[in-house]
């Protein structure tokens, strides 16, 4: 697999959304954009366009699983929690991404 | 299992409304967000939906990850196939009518074919069970002695064991009337060899097998439901005569060997005093091969083994040898060959139907070629396309095997009423496996039908929109070469069914040797336990002199075996005068008839004189005296000397049935020579046959009446002699002889008649390909054609041209059948009578009707093309 800009990105996506999740009960993909751009202080955007094919995705992969329900505001929103299999993946790809800054900071760091 | 749950969301029809909630549920929130940062709702839900971008878009990439992707193409491109195809219900219905036919035939067959030929032998491991014929040089096949049967079993290593039967009439005694029922008599080891134990009971021990022992049967499960069901009935006897007789066990209702109608076994006695010689033979003999034993091996073996009997015993041995087959090759018979030309010619049919189908999905490619090019320039991918069209055979192939299959099932029931006798035929039936093949040959069939339209129509495609008229195509080269396969192939066809339509006509002309019109056919009950051999002659002779004078009737006889149908009874005779010991044996069919037999069935009489009945000729009453042999035996046999007058020994097996010796020992006198008699068949040239005279070659033999009127018309009055004559005695089987032997030809006749129905439906397969070709590109051609004409063509020249494209096409693809029926026409040599393979009046006749077809068919567009109105074709599109 090529490592363009798009797959570090599409990978980050998923490693974001699944620590989201873990930190919490369940979460529509609403509060998870806006979660993640809270705890990055800003910092961090989720593209909404690259959200729900994710989500979709991960769900389909067993990592998630979705239920419709109620929001505070009495909406139908559709909520998303972890699986065990997330749990699993989540771990796998921390380490990978510690590995990923690691080997970039290395690189950096060269002189 | 994520493919999976991919695949069920495919079909999932509330998918994208969920997508649709959960996104505008979405853009909602931030709506709202940025009203509470203080923008007016509108510019806010303005907003929102701009940060969230293309919300089609985003619905279909997150279905994307929903979904499996191919199935999703597959399922838009069957639904568009629907849409397209019920635009054009005419082209739809023709050819899923085609193709339900083509496929429902093929499956049709093939299941008669799994069932008959595929399939094991309903016995455990029935591919081991083998026939073991004795064949004596330069004759066929022979009984075999009990006694041999022993030795071999004995003798040979390769075999679990070898056993013999033969199935003989019989009586049942304990109803009002006697009924006849069918008893097999078996050697030691019948069941192990077959692999079958009785439901209930035991089969014979080795008493059972012994002369003086007890007389022991095991009953078939039909004859125990008509006695009642009673599980009480084994171990029950009843008394016959002076015997008494027990019921040991019940054979299961699945074992049908060695025939379906046999209601009882016996066991046959070996160390009988009939049953010691070794000259004496009644018995077919069987084996179970050891598990891993060859066919080649088994046949090395048991011809080491006679090798040894032959020079042990020189005089009965000395010139038998032994031949293995497989079991299920006798069972099967001659449908082998009849059921592969079926399903040769039935998928030969299928495959013009596919290049006819073909045919017509490429001038509908060639149609949507300006489809095809606004897709492309769409950017839809040439695999798109062709992924497309192949859908469009697939759903037109997959509704008709749907179809295809009520065909088969109907066609399989069809097959049980028209083809009773075909052997296992109550095993066909449509299952898991039949319907497998279907899948397959569906497959198949949308392939053949769809790849090259999906090739052709999809090559050299611009991908810019066709401008407002139709260009003209010069791409209908293989759509001719489509047609010559069809010519091609139903050539093929035509010629097979001419030859077997010639054969049945020559058969029909064939002289028999006898004449079998106005003859009826019966049995008189009778049996063997109350009656002596006297006894039998006596009342049979007065049953027939007394029939004899009911008004209507011509002449009576009596026969052991009925003419003109396929019984063999060979056996080997000699003389009392002595032969040269170098000369052949005298391998003669044998048949036992009363004198008035040849009056009867009008068999001349060419030497010498009739014989008479045994008393007549100064002999006892049941013992045979005289004998007639037909030219042909006089001619083989006795070329050399006065054959009036010699006396024939030997031959005795027919005559011990059942312990019952009819007749005393030969030597019989030839008292004369009659004309040769086609008596096993019309397709049979007469083999050397002996005649000899006598009534009673079983209690109940077959009775022949002429009669001068319709034969049926005498039943009743018949039936009504012999109550008055034997009030206990039933008339049955009551049927003319000319029907049991057109019966008898029934197969030939089936097989023949489908042929020629297959064959015919090819030629107007030929017909619409080559009109529909023809059609097809005149209509290209169309403004052409009106270019020329109105530049001053003559219309004569157009016509002329367009036919001399047909006509050297189908010219070339028949030359090209002919050649193909010379090579399969070989396969068919053993089917055919009076008429050669390469017959050339037969297939230069088929030619002529192909071509003439093709030319008529051609006709019809070609003249059209040429009476086109020129100013308006040229300001059509």
């Amino acid at each position: 697999m090529s490592t363009s800009k798009n797959d570090i990105l599409q990978g980050t996506l998923t490693l974001l959304v699944l620590k989201t999740l873990a930190t919490s009960k369940r979460m529509h993909g609403y509060a998870i954009t806006t979660h993640v751009q809270r705890v990055s202080d800003d910092l961090l955007r989720v593209e909404e366009g690259s959200l729900y094919p994710a989500l979709h995705r991960m769900e389909q992969q067993g990592w998630l699983k979705s239920e419709w329900g109620l929001t505070e505001k009495n909406r139908e929103a559709r909520f998303y929690s972890l699986t065990a299999q997330g749990r699993k993946q989540l771990a796998l790809e921390e380490v990978s991404w510690a590995r990923f800054t690691e080997g970039v900071g290395r690189v950096l760091r060269y002189v | 299992m994520s493919w999976l749950r991919r695949l069920v969301n495919t079909f999932r029809p509330g998918l994208n409304r969920d997508i649709d909630r959960e996104l505008s549920f979405h853009i909602a929130e931030r709506a709202e967000q940025l009203r509470e940062q203080g923008l007016s709702a509108e510019e806010a839900m303005r907003r929102a939906r701009v940060q969230f971008g293309n919300p089609i878009a985003q619905r279909e990439r997150t279905r994307d990850a929903d979904i499996s992707g191919w199935m999703d193409t597959a399922l838009r491109n069957v639904r568009y196939a629907f849409r397209t195809l019920t635009h054009t219900p005419g082209f739809t219905v023709t050819v899923v009518l085609t193709l339900a036919l083509g496929i429902g035939a093929n499956t049709a067959v093939f299941s008669a074919i799994d069932a008959v030929l595929l399939r094991p032998l309903p016995f455990p491991d029935g591919d081991r069970l083998v026939l073991i014929e004795q064949t004596i040089e330069g004759s066929s096949n022979t009984a075999i002695a009990p006694a041999r049967i022993e030795d071999w079993n004995r003798q040979s290593s390769t075999f679990e064991g070898i056993t013999g039967f033969y199935v003989d009439d019989a009586v049942d005694t304990r109803g009002e009337l006697p009924t006849r029922l069918r008893r097999a008599f078996v050697a030691p080891r019948f069941f192990d060899v077959m692999g079958v134990s009785p439901a209930a009971g035991h089969s014979f021990a080795a008493v059972d097998h012994h002369y003086g022992g007890p007389i022991t049967l095991i009953i078939s499960d039909r004859r125990w439901r008509s006695l009642g069901a009673d599980p009480a009935m084994v171990g029950q006897s009843f008394r016959v005569g002076p015997n008494s007789i027990e019921t040991i066990g019940i054979m299961p209702a699945s074992f049908e060997f060695p025939a379906k109608e046999v209601d009882m076994w016996s066991a046959d006695d070996i160390d009988a005093p009939w049953a010691i010689s070794r000259a004496l033979t009644w018995h077919t003999g069987i084996g179970r091969l050891k598990a891993g034993v060859t066919l080649e091996q088994a046949q090395a073996d048991l011809s080491r083994v006679q090798a040894g009997l032959a020079s042990q015993f020189p005089n009965t041995d000395g010139k038998i040898r032994v031949r293995v087959t497989p079991l299920k090759d006798t069972v099967v018979g001659g449908s082998r060959a009849s059921l592969w030309l079926l399903f040769g010619s039935v998928s030969v049919l299928l495959l013009i139907a596919c290049t006819n189908i073909a045919a017509l999905l490429l001038s509908r490619a060639a149609k949507r070629e300006p489809e095809i090019a606004l897709r492309y320039s769409l950017g839809g991918s040439r695999r798109a396309v062709v992924g497309q069209l192949l859908t469009e055979a697939g759903v037109l192939a997959c509704v008709g095997a749907t179809l295809g299959l009520v065909v088969a099932l109907g066609a399989t029931r069809a097959l049980r009423t028209l083809a009773p006798q075909l052997p296992r035929v109550d095993e066909i039936a449509i299952d898991g496996r039949i319907l497998a093949y279907t899948v397959v040959s569906t497959a198949v069939v949308s392939l053949l039908c769809g790849l090259v339209p999906a090739w052709r129509g999809t090559r050299g495609v611009r991908p810019r929109p066709s401008p407002g008229r139709t260009q003209v195509s010069q791409r209908h080269s293989i759509q001719w070469v489509l047609v010559g396969v069809q010519v091609t192939l139903s050539v093929t066809l035509l010629a097979g069914a001419a030859l077997l339509l010639r054969s049945v006509d020559a058969l029909s002309r064939v002289d028999r040797g006898f004449d079998a019109t106005r003859v009826l056919t019966f049995h008189i009950s009778g049996t063997y336990g109350w009656e002596t051999t006297d006894q039998h002659v006596q009342r049979i002779n007065r049953a027939i002199d007394e029939i004899r004078e009911l008004p209507g009737v011509e002449s009576v006889a009596i026969t052991s075996t009925l003419p003109g149908v396929r019984d063999e009874q060979q056996l080997e005779f000699a003389l009392a005068e002595g032969r040269d010991r170098s000369s052949a044996p005298l391998v003669a069919e044998h048949r036992m008839v009363s004198p008035a037999y040849f009056e009867t069935l009008q068999i001349p009489l060419l030497a010498g004189e009739l014989c008479r009945r045994p008393a007549d000729a100064g002999g006892k009453t049941g013992v045979v005296t005289e004998a007639l042999v037909n030219r042909r035996f006089a001619d083989l046999y006795l070329a050399d000397r006065q054959a009036i007058g010699l006396h024939l020994t030997g031959g005795l097996d027919t005559l011990i049935k059942n312990g019952h010796l009819f007749g005393a020992p030969l030597p019989t006198r030839i008292v004369g020579i009659v004309g040769d008699a086609r008596e096993h068949g019309a397709d049979r040239a007469p083999s050397p046959t002996v005649y000899t005279c006598f009534s009673a070659p079983n209690p109940a033999p077959w009775h022949l009446v002429r009669t001068s009127g319709e034969p049926m018309a005498m039943a009743t009055a018949i039936r009504l002699k012999v109550r008055e004559l034997e009030p206990q005695r039933s008339v049955y089987d009551v049927i003319p002889l000319d029907t049991r032997i057109g019966d008898a030809y029934a197969q030939n006749r089936l097989r023949t008649s489908l042929l020629t129905c297959f064959a015919l439906t090819a030629l107007g397969l030929v017909v619409a390909g080559v009109y529909g070709t023809l059609s097809y590109a005149v209509s290209l051609r169309r403004r052409e054609v009106a270019l020329r004409l109105a530049l001053g063509a003559l219309r004569s020249t157009v016509v002329h041209e367009l036919m001399a494209t047909t006509v050297r096409i189908v010219g070339m693809s028949a030359a090209i059948g002919l050649v193909l029926a010379l090579l399969f026409a070989q396969s068919l040599t053993t089917m055919l009578y009076g008429v050669t393979p390469t017959d050339p009046a037969t297939l230069t006749g088929v030619v002529v009707v192909v071509l003439t077809v093709a030319f008529v068919a051609a006709l019809v567009p070609a003249t059209r093309a040429a009476f086109v109105q020129p100013m308006r074709a040229l300001r059509e599109d």
